[in-house]
Formats: C-alpha cells, structure tokens, sequence
C-alpha cells in the first residue's frame, strides 16, 4: 500500500529527504556496551549457563579419550581427542546464539514495536546481544579450558595453512549458527512457539556438529547426513580444520558447503524478516 | 502559515481475527478448519494536523485510537486510504521518517531496566545520532523542566510508576521529534503527577511547535492540553472539532445551579414549584436545586427561576464534559442520530 497523498494547495512539507546514513555503527556499539552494563550486573546467571553449555562437550571428551587409552581411535590419540574436545567448547561457545531465544519474545511480548519504532534496524539489537554476550561468556570459558588444558594435556599441532583458514571458517560458523537460529526465531511472526524449532536445531548440531563424536568417527549414514547438512558448519568444521583432520580436498568441499549453507541462511533470514514484519504490522503487534 | 504535518485521507484498517467456540472440541476443530472474523477497527477517517497543534483522540476502549496511532507511527499497515506524516509514508518505515517522530506508550517501556537512565538516553542518542553537545543541552532542558535531577543515578526497575513515566518521556523526546504520539502517557499516575506531565507537555509543545495526537481515557488530559479533539467511536470519526463545541452538539442542553434562600416557604426544596415543560429536575436536596435544559431555553427558564423563586444563588453550567462523553460511549445508536454539521 503506498500512498499518494499530495500536500493541498497553499500548505507544504518540511523537506523529507530521505538521507540517513544506512549503517549505524555508533548506534550498534551503544547497544553493545548498554548490554554489558546490564549483564554484568547479572553476570554470576550467565557463567552458569555457559557452565551448562560445557558439560555436553566435556563429557564426551571424557568418554573419547578413555577409549582411546594408550592407543588410538581411528587414528586419533587421547591428547588429540582432548585437543579436539577443548577447541570444540570454546568454538561452541563462540558460536552458540544465545541472543535467538529472546527473539521469540519480543515478537510476542510486543516488545518488537519499541524495536520498530527506532531508526535502527531491529536486527542491530540481537546482534549487539550476541556481541556484548559472547564477552561475557568468554570471560568465563576461556579460564575454565585454560586450566582443563594444564591438568588435561592436549595435543595440538597447528600448521600455518590450518590455522589460517580457521579464522575464517570460525566467523562463517558463526554467521551460519546465528542466521539459521535468526530465521527460525523469526517464525514467532507466524506461530507464538516457533522456539521449539530452536531447540530442534540444537539437538542436531549436537548429533551432527561433531560434539556426539568427531564428523570423521561417525557411521556412514550420519556421516553423510553431516557433510551435506548445515549443522556441522555450525560448529564442528572449524574444529576439525584446527586440529588438522582434513585433507585440503576436504577443506575445500567443506569451506565451499559452508559458504553456501551461509548464502542460504541470509536469503532466508531477509525472506523471513521481510515477509514477517509485513504480517506483524498486518494484524497488529 | 502553518504547515500540514500529518494528512490522513480515508484510512481503514480491518483486522482478521481467528474465532473459536469455547472447550475441547472446538479447539480440535479449529486445527482443522480456522474460522475467522473480519474487524473493522478504523473506518474512512480523514483529517489534517497542523503544526504546533496538540489533539487529543477520544472515544471509548477498542474505538480505533490506538490502531490509528499504529498506522500513523509505521507500525500498522493500512487495509485502504493514504496517510503522510511530515510528507513520508509512514508504514514505508524510512530510517529518515523514524528519525523524526516519537511514539510513547503508557503501557510499554523503552527504558532498560537494570541500567540507571541516563545510560538508556545516551544510547538512545547514538541511536538516534544526538551530537553530544545538543543531546546535553536537550537533556538538560527535559530533566529541568520535569523536576527529576534526583533519579539520574538509580537503576529504572526501582522507579514508581510516575517517576518511569518521566523518563519515558525524556526518552521519547530527547531526538527533538517533529511529530509526537502519545498513548495513554497519564496511564496508572496519581492526580498530581498527571498534572505535572500535562504542565509539562504543554510547555513542551508551546516551546518546540511539535505537532502532538494525544490519547487518553483522563478527560482532565484533553481538557487542560487539547483545544481540539476527534472523537473516534466504532472506528468511525464522529467529531473533529473545538471541546467545547463537542459538549455544545452532542449534549444539546445546559445545566442551571439554583440555591434557594432557606425559609422560602415552598418545603425546604421548591416542591410545590411549578416547571415549565421540558425542564428536567436532575437533584433537589437542601435547599438546591439543579435543572437541564435545552440550550436554546436556558435564558427564558433562568428569568421564569428568577421570577418565581426566592433564590440565593443561580448560575448556568455546561454539563461536565464527562458525562458527554461518557453519554457517546454508551449510546450505541449514536451514529445514525448525529446531529447535523458534526465534523469538519
């Protein structure tokens, strides 16, 4: 619907010109540090919950490297399995959107019409969630793994072609675990407890994003299902890069899967959004 | 010359709403077969708001108020008609339209609660791309004119609800809106606090020109901010107008106050008096007596009172204006008997 009111004769508009920088980066980083302000104060709830997000991981580490032994599993050592599982907590926790599971609320709460009103896009407010959050979490994980590390003894050997294409990989994980979280959030427009599909996601990054077993130590089937899925782009993969698992033909076929589950989770997180805002302010927030 | 800032032609919205018999089955049903209902919650309203111009929004709860302001703050799509606000489209939602209006709800916060205030105007001056230097003196000017120096450094989750109201005003204006829309802003305050944000906002429009659409069920808000007001019922604009002309049509009569001296003779109250017709008693105890009359008869009936009573005191009243409006509300026929020429 677009309007074409014309300003009757004898009265006239201030000039609407319509030029408003597109990026808010001052905006965004206020955000950002008004989100710490606030967790800080709440700062023991979080540590908790990243605590809780460990547990999964160390467990299975546990489990690895006593199978493991003295020997090797497919190859791979204790100290590597240690390895293995101590870059996975951090890269799970670099990674995990936390900010998605509120999404739902706002739309519901009718929050999402402060969020509106702004001249901001909503977007800036989840993102500098994630930012300031990932701070937080990081202020706790970091030491928790350092000290696992000393007791543990893991053994990593990072080449310089590994290590160089984890960084990159690790912001794509990232980018590709917010988005898919973002645009299933996003279904609260439609259905109030479209968070159940979070949960769903959730559950298969932990079957297939490497956290139940390394990708390469799952049976055929799963293995398969984890190399073309999204999930293990979520996490799993820039692990595997850092711990030197893969072949460069592996690398390349992962990096390009991972690329392009991306370019899927943005096309749909704009569809989505797009689509949804139009329904919210169809039938009223 | 004033300039236009919103203009709204022929706006309606209509709401699908999903409806459902009560219990089990129908629950049941209802996953298979969705039934809906059409609501039509704004009708073919029209009207033009100048600058500087505070109007107040009436009409009873679920009348279309609110779903108006939605509409006209971005939030809501129309069903049909057009609406420009400062010469943008609003539901377009341009970045550049946002920047310079502000809406603020009674009922919802845009403050973060852990954090004390100053922190949530200073982000919301990045947001909004405050320069530093105007967002201080702004700031200074809001914080002076509501009195409120001594909440700056406290977190909002202990504020009492007048002293939240506040900051939410602040937050609302502190990007210099040139066009304000406020939703209930008295909501939940006590007397004097609704006083001194009304003293406020009229101060407020009186120094910036904003241009303000005001909703509230406190007729004391319209009455003491409002010269004009649309009265909006059913969805319908049924007035847009001068207050005092909505009293003078949609209650035709006039109230004439009469105390009697005491040993007048006549019972106490004036019982054995005689009225002419069409005079109705509305009270008569203690020596006073109240009578409505039609407008057009009030000096004709005030002489006849005059004359043939031993009156103390006498004075002739418009009707409280919320019994008008409380009369609107609940006459369900009103559309089809408006009086002639309500609207403009």
């Amino acid at each position: 619907m677009r309007g074409t009111v014309q300003p009757a004769p004898g009265r006239s508009f201030p000039g609407a010109d319509h030029k408003a920088p597109a990026v808010n980066l001052r905006g965004g980083w206020a955000l950002i540090k008004s989100t710490w302000a606030m967790w800080i104060q709440h700062r023991g709830f979080f540590f908790l919950l990243a605590f809780g997000w460990m547990i999964p991981p160390l467990i299975y580490m546990f489990v690895w490297s006593t199978a493991a032994g003295g020997d090797t599993v497919s190859g791979i050592t204790r100290g590597e399995f240690v390895a293995y599982y101590l870059v996975l907590i951090l890269v799970n926790q670099l990674t995990y959107s936390q900010a998605n599971w509120t999404v739902g609320d706002v739309i519901r709460s009718g929050d999402m019409n402060t969020w509106l009103l702004r001249p901001l896009p909503p977007i800036y407010n989840t993102l500098s969630t994630e930012v300031a959050g990932k701070v937080v979490y990081m202020a706790f994980v970091i030491p928790v793994t350092a000290v696992l590390a000393l007791v543990l003894r893991p053994e990593l050997h990072v080449t310089p072609r590994d290590g160089l294409v984890f960084l990159p990989t690790l912001v794509m994980a990232w980018a590709l675990r917010f988005f898919w979280g973002y645009w299933l959030a996003l279904l609260a427009f439609w259905a109030t407890r479209a968070d159940a599909l979070l949960a769903l996601q959730d559950a298969l990054v932990f079957l297939l994003a490497g956290q139940v077993a390394p990708t390469a130590l799952l049976p055929d089937p799963m293995r398969s299902a984890a190399t073309i899925l999204p999930f293990r782009y979520m996490v799993g993969f820039p692990v595997e890069v850092l711990s030197g698992q893969l072949s460069s033909a592996e690398l390349w076929v992962g990096f390009a899967f991972q690329a392009a589950w991306l370019a899927v989770a943005v096309a749909l997180f704009v569809f989505v959004w797009r689509t949804g805002v139009r329904r919210y302010s169809a039938v009223g927030g | 010359m004033a300039k236009a800032q919103i203009i709204v032609r022929n706006l309606s919205k209509t709401y699908r709403v999903p409806e459902r018999e009560p219990g089990l089955m129908a629950s049941l049903r209802s996953l298979v077969r969705r039934t809906t209902r059409d609501v039509e919650a704004v009708r073919d309203i029209s009207f033009i708001i100048e600058e500087g111009e505070m109007v107040g929004f009436i009409g009873p709860n679920g009348a279309g108020k609110t779903t108006t302001l939605k509409m006209l703050s971005g939030l809501l799509y129309p069903t049909a008609g057009e609406a420009r606000v400062l010469g943008y489209v609003p539901w377009e939602r341009s970045p550049a339209y946002l920047q310079r209006i502000s809406m603020v709800l009674g009922n919802k916060s845009q403050m973060l609660w852990d954090i004390p205030p100053l922190d949530t105007f200073h982000v919301l001056g990045e947001i909004y791309r405050v320069g530093p230097v105007e967002l201080k003196q702004t700031l200074d000017e809001l914080i002076e004119l509501l009195e409120m120096e001594e909440l700056l450094a406290k977190p909002v989750r202990n504020f009492s609800l007048g002293e939240r109201m506040k900051c939410e005003l602040v937050a609302g204006l502190l990007h210099r809106p040139q066009v304000l829309f406020l939703d209930e802003p008295t909501l939940g305050l006590d007397v004097s606090m609704q006083g001194r944000l009304r003293r406020f906002l009229a101060e407020y429009n009186r120094r910036s020109g904003v241009a303000a659409i005001l909703t509230s069920h406190y007729m004391a808000d319209v009455v003491a901010l409002c010269p004009r007001v649309i009265l909006i019922h059913h969805g319908e604009l049924l007035y847009d107008g001068e207050l005092s002309g909505l009293a003078a049509r949609l209650a035709p009569f006039k109230l004439i106050r009469v105390a009697l001296r005491t040993g007048n003779g006549l019972g106490g109250n004036g019982d054995g008096f005689d009225l002419p017709a069409g005079v109705d008693v509305v009270e008569r105890e203690n020596g006073r007596l109240t009578l409505r009359v039609a407008r057009a008869a009030a000096p004709e009936v005030t002489a006849h009172v005059l004359n043939s009573l031993p009156v103390a005191d006498l004075a002739v009243e418009d009707p409280p204006i919320e019994a008008v409006i409380d009369q609107i509300y609940q006459d369900e026929t009103l559309e089809g008997s408006l009086p002639e020429g309500v609207g403009r």
